[in-house]
């Protein structure tokens, strides 16, 4: 199992400073949703983690070890990552898009065949399997990127808003797949925008919830900890409210009258 | 699936016969000279640039991310271009180790133009946009060289450079072959090895690094032998258009394109494209020939318009 270690992390892109010193340890197991403004550096908190993105100053560490100086095969078999897009030009069917994500693996093209239809049927899309990725809906390619993390499997899982541009059955859909992904042993790191859905993972007194505003760490609660209505509010500048529905609570913002 | 990759294998095949055997004078001494020394050879480079110019249109558009990235995105051609007109400037006549002086100048312009572009390649910042924008800055440089010669050069080489630039495949006995056969042969085989880390690269770059593919590391390989393979093949034959850009979009829409499928099946029907043009290209003109690079230009352009407007299904 590999821990994930944000050390005093700054990202700067021209004169732009998209990450301002920030520090976040992500123990084996854990499961944490990334929440903050557009703009407030989440996808590259995720990059930095995937060596997609060098730090400017401070490092990340998967594993006690820099993620820039690891090895792409090694690297890969450490952490994983869902996209916010899923590039789908070339008409690729959806078993053979599955089945090259096993590229970590040192294995015949017949066993990522078969570890590919069984990620399929796991998200329910094994229907998919002969169809060209190009003609997919969205809620059809999310669960194909599904499909591509769980044949990578990696330890730790980086999501980037999985329930995007999705629709309400779809977006449950997705979030009850998180919540088994991380009961199964992975380590869970995801971006999204609608606390309110993390209540589908389950076990929402162990979900931390990081805010992340400007660069850097707000605050880190748990889902069902009192506090997060008004630190909610406070990342977006808005009024939080607090509903209590027949399972869950519901923390939405308080409309503004119109002058 | 497998019926129908049997069923253009088959085609394939048969193409490269009827490229053997159409035409006349078959019997005798003379028929044996024609059809040993001339048309067994020149169908077989044909086999040979075709596949190099076929896999490496898919491999490249692979790696660009870009359906119309061709075997010179990397300024092959044009790196080939100026070399053979650097030679012929000089005199078309030389001959080092008794391979023609334009054969080896369009070699080594294609081979450095590209390398200097591959080499752009590798950086670890570079993204493959970077890399196709270096390709056309090499590409516009050396045609303005290109040109530079030309300006200077006397009407007998230019008219050498235009012959040369039109690409055919005639030639007497196997000399071609055996200098192709082995830099074209390791090229495409050493390609074919890279089919995984290119098919993990068709849901994007960024993808690809996080599944575990080195994609610099991949990039360097990819173009270097890529531009070694065509350019060996533009030097023997001259530039022939298209072969690198329409049959990927072809294997494509006849087989559907996972790189287990297209990448092998790009280089028999670009060998089985290119014979079958220049067997086009010496039967349509009685008692004449053209070059075979008019044919695939004159008939690939349309080609790929009506590949591309009749594809467009999503």
């Amino acid at each position: 199992m590999t821990p994930l270690e944000y050390r005093d992390l700054s990202v700067q892109i021209g004169e732009r400073t998209l990450l301002d010193g920030l520090s976040l340890h992500v123990p084996p197991g854990d499961f944490v949703a990334l929440i903050g403004p557009n703009g407030a550096g989440k996808t590259t908190l995720l990059k930095t983690a995937l060596a997609l993105r060098a730090p400017s100053k401070g490092s990340v560490l998967l594993g006690g070890k820099p993620a820039l100086e690891l090895p792409a095969r090694v690297r890969a078999e450490k952490i994983a990552w869902l996209p916010q897009h899923l590039r789908a030009d070339e008409p690729v069917t959806c078993l053979e898009s599955v089945a090259a994500a096993r590229f970590r693996f040192h294995e015949g093209h017949a066993a990522s065949l078969k570890v590919a239809e069984s990620a399929l049927a796991r998200v329910a899309a094994s229907a998919l399997a002969a169809r060209p990725i190009t003609e997919l809906s969205g809620g059809e390619r999310q669960r194909i990127a599904f499909a591509c993390l769980i044949a990578q499997d990696a330890d730790i899982l980086l999501f980037d808003e999985p329930a995007n541009h999705l629709d309400p059955a779809q977006q449950l859909e997705v979030y009850r797949l998180l919540g088994e992904l991380w009961r199964e042993g992975h380590t869970v790191v995801c971006i999204n925008h609608d606390v309110n859905l993390l209540h589908q993972v389950g076990d929402g007194a162990r979900v931390r919830v990081v805010g992340l505003g400007k660069g850097r760490i707000g605050f880190d609660t748990k889902l069902t900890d009192g506090a997060l209505p008004r630190q909610l509010g406070e990342l977006f500048g808005l009024e939080m409210e607090s509903l209590k529905g027949s399972a869950q609570r519901f923390i939405v913002p308080r409309h503004r009258s119109s002058p | 699936m497998k019926a129908r990759a049997a069923s253009v294998l088959v085609g394939c095949l048969a193409l490269l016969l009827a490229a053997v055997l159409v035409g006349p004078q078959l019997r005798g001494a003379e028929g044996h000279f024609i059809i040993w020394q001339l048309r067994v050879p020149r169908v077989l480079v044909g086999v040979l640039v075709g596949a190099t110019l076929g896999l490496v249109g898919a491999v490249f558009q692979a790696l660009f991310q870009n359906p119309l990235a061709t075997s010179d995105t990397v300024g092959t051609t044009a790196g080939a271009t100026l070399g053979a007109l650097f030679a012929l400037s000089l005199d078309s006549s030389k001959t080092v180790q008794g391979l023609p002086l334009v054969t080896v100048c369009a070699f080594a312009g294609a081979l450095g133009a590209s390398l200097l572009v591959a080499s752009l390649a590798s950086s670890k910042r570079a993204h493959s946009s970077d890399v196709l924008l270096a390709g056309i800055a090499v590409t516009l440089a050396t045609s303005a060289l290109a040109s530079g010669i030309q300006y200077i050069a006397d009407s007998r080489a230019l008219f050498a450079a235009t012959q040369w630039s039109l690409g055919q495949l005639p030639q007497v006995g196997y000399r071609g072959v055996l200098l192709l056969a082995p830099i074209c042969g390791v090229a495409c085989l050493l390609l074919l090895l890279l089919t995984r880390p290119l098919q993990a690269f068709a849901l994007g770059e960024e993808l690809a690094h996080s599944q575990g593919v080195n994609v610099p590391r991949l990039r360097l390989f990819a173009l270097g032998l890529g531009s070694l393979g065509v350019a060996a093949c533009v030097a023997w034959c001259g530039p022939v258009a298209f072969v690198g850009l329409i049959v990927p979009h072809l294997v494509r829409r006849l087989l559907g394109s996972g790189y287990r499928v297209l990448l092998p099946m790009s280089m028999c029907v670009g060998a089985a494209l290119l014979v079958g043009c220049d067997l086009f290209a010496r039967s349509i003109v009685p008692g004449r020939e053209l070059p075979v690079g008019i044919v695939t230009a004159a008939l690939g352009a349309p080609a790929l318009v009506l590949l591309v407007a009749r594809g467009r299904r999503t």
